[in-house]
Order: structure tokens, then sequence, then C-alpha cells
């Protein structure tokens, strides 16, 4: 656990970050590529999100399967702190995905979703975190909800590859990554580096506070509501 | 050994429950064959292409394991078995001997779905072996990803919880299938299977290994109390 002082110096230190990455991202010059035209500024949010997304997600697994070894209640809650946070992430990156390949992929159409494998399998993550606290909130006794639904997190995770790597290949995508179309290369502008990477590490900061928040905030609350059964028994 | 013939054992008792009764197979089948009816009733007025047949076949039996499956670990508790299971045999074998029999279950019910489908609507099969293959490895993927899922729901609030749990993990699976099952039933053999089916009959497989070990590695956790 660190020091109070210290964890409000990291906070503030990431909401200077951000606010920074974010103004950089909207008034900083970039390259003028064609359909992309300003468009391009997504990159300093969409990508980041969806990396925050897989870095929560590998945090909520690891914690389950923690719990799953040890059996303790901060484990558990850490998983589904974690995972809460994957889902807000998940939900930020469609979102800004969707909106950008409506203006780019799919101009002068009405097409808003086309099963791009990529945003195929981030909507089955969002469904697959989303059956996670449906299957919590099934539970009244806490022992068995952290085992149950660690087991579910563990499982889901278990067939990832799945999507990350064998969908693609059922589908043709028009997203970055795919073959012949590298997502970020040498060709890439130094000048989006610039804002690029403080945006990623600036993303990650941003989900490390909003899950400890969380998870200081339901360590509490556990606390506190064992006291009073205590005091009432 | 010892797994093995308590495992065989598990199979044995499940088998002859469900022969005595037969309640479990005949609404599978029932409901297979009615959702089928109805589903290419829908579609009979006009040809439609053979991924939206292959894929209309593939939900239906992905509904069916749905509706199934879920009574694997939930049938257990109700008849207030489980824990007579729990002390006869190690949690493995109990796996083995659910999946085992969830997988004859399916293979059973996909095998007929495939003939009525066959049947229904006038298909000749240009390669019959390989679609056997298809629907023999799609049963053991469903049974693989779903058996450890219904353990899962014994103590949530029972079945109706299965198809939120399951039917998002299995989508890659349902593309392989969609896609080995149109192959098989227009291209005629080719020898081994390669290049598009060769991918897809690769994905089944391998989706049935990684559910099947996860949950060897999970049952452990989730049965014992």
């Amino acid at each position: 656990m660190i020091s109070t002082r210290r964890y409000r110096l990291i906070r503030n230190s990431v909401f200077v970050w951000m606010t920074v990455v974010i103004t950089a991202g909207f008034l900083m010059s970039i390259p003028k590529i064609d359909i992309l035209e300003h468009t391009a500024r997504n990159l300093y949010f969409h990508v980041p999100m969806w990396f925050t997304m897989m870095a929560a997600a590998i945090v909520s697994v690891f914690h389950s399967i923690r719990h799953l070894r040890k059996r303790d209640i901060e484990s558990d809650l850490r998983a589904a702190e974690a995972a809460r946070v994957a889902l807000l992430f998940g939900f930020m990156g469609i979102t800004t995905g969707v909106v950008w390949a409506k203006v780019t992929w799919y101009q002068g159409t009405s097409v808003w979703w086309n099963f791009d494998p990529r945003q195929t399998s981030v909507a089955i993550e969002l469904m697959v975190y989303s059956a996670y606290f449906v299957l919590r909130s099934s539970f009244e006794d806490s022992e068995l909800r952290g085992r149950i639904s660690a087991a579910y997190n563990v499982f889901a995770f278990t067939t990832m590859p799945f999507l990350l790597y064998v969908l693609p290949r059922q589908l043709d995508s028009l997203h970055p990554g795919a073959e012949g179309n590298p997502a970020f290369s040498e060709i890439t502008d130094p000048r989006m580096r610039l804002v690029f990477y403080p945006a990623i590490i600036g993303f990650m900061g941003l989900f490390w506070i909003l899950y400890t928040q969380r998870v200081r905030y339901r360590l509490l609350k556990n606390s506190v509501e064992n006291r009073y059964l205590n005091d009432n028994s | 050994m010892r797994l093995l013939r308590s495992a065989f054992a598990v199979l044995q008792k499940d088998l002859r429950l469900e022969l005595r009764s037969r309640v479990g197979i005949n609404s599978l089948i029932l409901f297979v064959f009615t959702s089928l009816f109805i589903a290419f009733f829908g579609i009979s007025q006009q040809p439609v292409g053979p991924r939206v047949e292959a894929a209309l076949l593939w939900i239906v039996v992905l509904f069916a394991a749905a509706i199934g499956m879920g009574r694997t670990f939930v049938a257990e508790e109700e008849q207030q078995t489980s824990l007579l299971l729990k002390l006869n045999a190690s949690p493995l074998a109990i796996y083995l001997g659910k999946l085992t029999f969830n997988f004859i279950l399916l293979a059973v019910v996909n095998l007929l779905a495939t003939g009525v489908f066959i049947v229904l609507l006038n298909k000749t099969v240009a390669d019959p072996v390989t679609l056997l293959g298809v629907v023999l490895a799609g049963s053991l993927a469903l049974a693989g990803s779903t058996t450890l899922l219904s353990a899962l729901i014994v103590h949530a609030g029972g079945v109706g919880l299965l198809p939120v749990l399951m039917f998002p993990l299995l989508l890659p699976l349902m593309g392989a299938l969609v896609n080995a099952t149109r192959i098989s039933l227009s291209i005629p053999p080719m020898g081994v299977p390669t290049g598009v089916l060769g991918e897809n009959l690769t994905t089944i497989v391998a989706f049935a290994g990684v559910t099947i070990t996860a949950s060897v590695l999970l049952f452990d956790q989730v049965w014992q109390d």
C-alpha cells in the first residue's frame, strides 16, 4: 500500500498529464492524410482506450486466478473492479471506433456496423464482461460469488485467442492491423508519435486511478458492512 | 485407471437415467425438429444461399445446446444427489463423465438435426464424411464449452443464465461451423481437407481442445464446496 501523499501526487500528475495530452491531441498540427483528414486525431484516443481495455482485462483475470488460489475477498473485488473499468474503456473504445468508421470506411453510405472482426471481437468482450456482472449479481453468498465468477472470468479469457487471431482470418477487415495494412509503422509521422505515446501512458494512468479508487471504495464498504453485521449479531 | 473407471460409472449412471425416462433427449429432438421446421418454413417462399441455411441450422443447434446442457448439474441439485456424487467420485471423473454424456447427447441431436436439414431442404451432400466430421467435432466443441458453464449456474438462479454466459464465447466457433458445413455440403471431397475447410476444421477442434483443457483445470474450483 502506498502512502496517501504519494497516491495523491500520482493522481494529480495523471490529471495534469491527461489534460496536456487532450489539449495537444486537439491543437497540435498533424500531417494531412487523404480520407482520414482531421479524424486521424482519434488515434490519440481510440487506440489507447483499446490498449487500456486489454490491460484491464489482463489485470482482472490475474486477480481472478489469485482469488481461486487464495480465496480472499480483496482479489475478488479487484477482479470485479478491473472488469468494470475494462467495460468502461471498451464501451468508450467501441463508441469512438464506430463513429470513426462511420466517417471514414463508410463515408457516403448509411452503414454504421458491418461485422468487422475488430468491432465484433470488442463487442463480444463487452458482452462477456456484462455476462460476468450478471453472473455476479445472481449470488447472495460472497464466497460462492467470488469462486464461480472468477472461474467464468478465467474460462472466458481462455477463448480470447480465438477472437484475436482466428476471427480476423474468417472475416475480411478494413481495420488497420490487417495484412498489408499495418496499424502503426515507420511511416507514421513523428509528430503523431509525440502525442500518441504519452496518450497511452495517460490512459493507463487513468485506468490505474479509476481502478484503485473503486477498489478502495469497495474494501471500505466491505469493512463497514462487516462491522455493522458484527455489532448486530 | 481408477479415474477412468469412475468417469465411466458417472457416464453409465447418466445414460441409464436418460434411457429410463428419455425426457431430456426427447424434448431436445422435438425442439430441434420443430424449430428447424419453423425456421425453414419461414424462408421457404424464396431460395436463400447455403450460408444462410447453414447458419440457421447451427443457430437452432446452439439454442438446443443452451436448453439441454443447462440441466447437467442442475438436475443433480434438484434430485439432491450432488452430495452423493461428490462423495463417490473425484471432480475430474465427474467432469469427464458428464462431458462424455453431453457429447453423446449433443452428437445424437445434431446428427438428427442435420438429417432433418438435408431432407427439408432437399440437399445433396457433396462430402458426407467431412459433414459427419464437422457435426461430431462441433458437438464435442459445444459440449466442451457448455459442461463447465452448466456447473457454474447451479447456484446462480438456474438454467436461464446459461445462454447469456455461453453465446458470447461461442461466436468464433459459430463462424467456423457455418463455413465448414457450407463447404462440405457443396464442394466434393479432395483428399485431405485443406484451405478454408481445413482452417475451419482446425478452429473447431482447437476450440474443443482449449475449452476442455480450461474446464479440466477449473472444474475442481467450481465443483467443491
